[in-house]
C-alpha cells in the first residue's frame, strides 16, 4: 500500500520516472515499427517520440509540481474543467492500463517462445500455439497476486535493463557498427512511415508519467517532481535511440524477417544464445513488471472515478486479509484477459498509445485552463515559452492521434475505430450512471426484452426451414429456452418498482 | 408479491448463470482455446459478428440478471 508520508527524494523520483519509463515495450514495438513503417529511420521516429514526449512532460512539470496529490491526471484534469471531463480522463487513463496489461502479457508469451525456441525447441510450437491461453493464464495469476499485495521490484529492475542495455550497445559499437550502416535506405512507407513509427512506438515514453502518481510520497515535490520528470525525458531519448541504431545496425532491413523479436535477434546476432536468453528473461521480467503495475493503476483510477460517484461503490471493496482493492482489480482484470486473448500486438500497440494521447491533450489544455482560472496559485516550476509548448503539445498529440489513420495501416484504423466506440461506450455510462439504477434496470430490461424476442423469432423461422441458422452448432431448443427465461427477465426488470 | 420475489431470484440466478457461460463459450470458440474450432467444426461459421453479438447479449443478460438479484436482496 502506498504510504502518504513524503519521504523519498530526487534519486528516487528519478528511478520513479525511469522505471515507468523502462519497460517492455522496446521489446516488442521496434519490431513492426523496424520491419513495417520506417526501416532504419526508427532512430529518427524514436527522437521525435521523445521531443514530442517532452512538450508534454512540461505540462506534468508545472502541475505534478503545483499539484502534488495522488490520483495525476486526474486531479489536474478535474480541477481545470470539472467532473465529466476529468471522468473522460479517468475512463482513458483506465483503458491505457487495460491496453498495456494485455499487450504486456501477449509479449510475455512471445518472449517465453523465443527462450524455448533457444533453450527447449520442442516446447517452443506447444508456447507459440497457445499464445492467448497462456496470456490469459499469466494475467490471472498477477492478478491473484496483485489481490495478495505482492511487492513491486520497479528500481532493481531499472538498474539491471540500464546494465544490460548498456552491455548490448557496447557491444554493438565494439562489432564495428558504423554510422553508414545504419542510415535509411528504403522506407517501406516513406516519411509517412516514420510519422506513423513515431506514433507507434509512443508507448515507450508514456510511463515516466508514474512519477506524478507517485508525487504524494515524494520530499520537496515543488523542486524534486519536475526534476525527476524532465531527467527521466531527456535520459530516456539516448536510451532507446542508442539501442534502435543497434539493432537497426545488426539486423539489415534487406533481410528476411526473422521470426525471432528484433530486439532479442539483435542480441543473439550480437553476444551468441546467451544474450538471446538474457534479453528473452529482461523482457518476460519487464513484462510481469509492467503487467502488475497497470493492474494496479488501473484498480487505482476505477476505485479514484468510484470514490467520486462515477462508478459503482462496490469498487472502493478492500479485501478483509490481504487489504487491497479486489473488486476493482478482478473487475480491470477481466478486460485484461479480454483484450490480451485477443493477441494482436499490432492494435494493442496503437489502442495504448491513443488512449494516452488523449490524456496527454486533456493534461496540456488543463494547464492552458489553470493558467486563465487560477493565476494566482502557487507554480514551483513554469512551463517555458508558455503558452506555446502546450498548445505544441496538444496540436502534437492530436495530430499523432490521427496520423497514422491516413497511411491507412489497418491496425491504426481498427485501433481508432475502437477508440471512437469506446468513447461513446464511456459517454454512455456516464449518462447511464447519472440516471440512477432504478432507470436503468428498466433500459437493461427493455434492451434484454427485445433482443430475447428478436433471438425466439429467428430460432422459430430457423427451425421451420424459412432462414439458415443462427448459430447452427446449438440446437434450437436450447436457444428457445435461453430466450423465454430472457424474456422473463427483461419483463421482470422493466416492471422493476423504484 | 411472493410469486415475484420468487421468480426474480430464481430467474435472476439462472439469467446469470447462463449469461457467464454464453461470454466464456463465446470466448472459447472464437479464440478456439483447446482447439474446440475442430472439436465442433466451427471454423469457418463462427465469426466476428458472432463473438460481437454473443458478448452483447451474454453482458446484458449478466447485468440483467445482477439487478434482479439485488432487487430480492432488497425485498427480503
Amino acid at each position: 500500500m502506498l504510504k502518504t508520508k513524503r519521504e523519498l527524494g530526487l534519486r528516487d523520483a528519478l528511478i520513479m520516472g525511469l522505471s515507468g519509463a523502462i519497460g517492455f515495450e522496446i521489446f516488442v514495438l521496434l519490431d513492426y515499427a523496424y520491419f513495417h513503417l520506417a526501416g532504419s529511420s526508427i532512430i529518427l521516429a524514436l527522437l521525435l517520440a521523445g521531443l514530442i514526449n517532452l512538450l508534454t512532460m512540461f505540462s506534468y512539470c508545472e502541475l505534478g509540481a503545483a499539484m502534488p496529490e495522488v490520483g495525476g491526471e486526474y486531479t489536474y484534469i478535474k480541477t481545470a474543467y470539472g467532473g465529466f471531463i476529468a471522468f473522460i480522463s479517468g475512463c482513458f487513463r483506465w483503458l491505457a492500463s487495460v491496453f498495456a496489461a494485455a499487450l504486456a502479457a501477449v509479449v510475455f508469451t512471445q518472449q517465453l517462445a523465443y527462450l524455448f525456441s533457444i533453450v527447449a525447441p520442442a516446447v517452443e510450437s506447444f508456447v507459440s500455439t497457445q499464445t492467448p491461453l497462456i496470456a490469459v493464464i499469466v494475467v490471472l495469476v498477477l492478478a491473484a497476486s496483485d489481490i495478495k499485495g505482492a511487492k513491486k521490484i520497479g528500481a532493481i529492475i531499472v538498474v539491471v535493463f540500464i546494465a544490460i542495455f548498456a552491455i548490448l550497445i557496447a557491444s554493438g559499437i565494439l562489432r564495428g557498427l558504423t554510422p553508414l550502416e545504419v542510415l535509411p535506405k528504403h522506407l517501406p512507407e516513406g516519411m509517412s512511415g516514420v510519422f506513423a513509427a513515431t506514433v507507434y512506438m509512443f508507448p515507450m515514453f508514456f510511463g515516466m508519467r508514474a512519477l506524478v502518481a507517485g508525487a504524494a510520497l515524494l520530499k520537496n515535490p515543488g523542486r524534486n517532481v519536475p526534476k525527476g520528470i524532465l531527467l527521466s525525458a531527456l535520459l530516456i531519448i539516448p536510451i532507446y535511440v542508442s539501442i534502435a541504431y543497434v539493432a537497426a545496425g545488426v539486423v539489415p532491413l534487406e533481410e528476411t524477417r526473422p521470426m525471432a523479436p528484433l530486439l532479442n535477434f539483435a542480441a543473439e546476432q550480437i553476444m551468441g544464445d546467451a544474450g538471446g536468453v538474457l534479453f528473452a528473461i529482461a523482457g518476460m521480467v519487464a513484462c510481469l513488471s509492467a503487467l502488475g503495475t497497470s493492474l494496479t493503476v488501473q484498480s487505482s483510477i476505477a476505485r479514484g472515478m468510484s470514490r467520486d460517484g462515477y462508478l459503482p461503490k462496490v469498487l472502493l471493496s478492500i479485501h478483509r486479509r490481504f487489504g487491497t482493492p479486489y473488486v476493482a482489480i478482478t473487475t480491470g482484470s477481466l478486460f485484461v484477459v479480454l483484450f490480451s486473448a485477443i493477441e494482436a500486438i499490432e492494435f494493442l500497440g496503437y489502442a495504448a498509445s491513443f488512449a494516452s494521447l488523449i490524456v496527454f491533450a486533456l493534461v496540456n489544455l488543463s494547464l492552458l485552463r489553470l493558467r486563465e482560472k487560477k493565476p494566482y496559485m502557487e507554480r514551483p516550476f513554469k512551463t517555458p515559452l508558455y503558452p506555446f509548448t502546450p498548445i505544441a503539445g496538444v496540436i502534437m498529440s492530436v495530430a499523432l492521434l490521427v496520423f497514422p489513420t491516413f497511411l491507412g495501416d489497418v491496425n491504426a484504423v481498427g485501433a481508432l475505430m475502437s477508440g471512437v466506440g469506446l468513447t461513446a461506450l464511456v459517454l454512455m455510462t456516464y449518462y447511464l450512471r447519472m440516471m440512477g439504477r432504478h432507470r436503468l434496470q428498466i433500459a437493461v430490461g427493455g434492451a434484454v426484452l427485445g433482443m430475447s424476442i428478436s433471438l425466439a423469432l429467428l430460432t422459430f423461422l430457423a427451425e421451420a426451414g424459412f432462414i439458415s441458422p443462427i448459430f447452427p452448432y446449438v440446437p434450437g431448443y436450447v436457444i428457445l429456452v435461453i430466450s423465454a427465461i430472457s424474456i422473463i427477465a427483461g419483463i421482470l426488470n422493466a416492471t422493476a418498482h423504484g | 408479491m411472493e410469486v415475484r420475489r420468487a421468480l426474480t431470484v430464481i430467474v435472476g440466478i439462472v439469467q446469470s448463470i447462463i449469461a457467464i457461460l454464453i461470454v466464456i463459450s463465446a470466448c472459447t470458440l472464437y479464440f478456439n482455446f483447446f482447439d474446440v474450432q475442430t472439436l465442433l467444426n466451427t471454423a469457418v461459421e463462427f465469426s466476428y459478428v458472432h463473438l460481437l453479438a454473443l458478448l452483447v447479449f451474454g453482458f446484458l443478460s449478466i447485468i440483467s440478471g445482477l439487478f434482479l438479484v439485488q432487487e430480492w436482496l432488497e425485498s427480503r
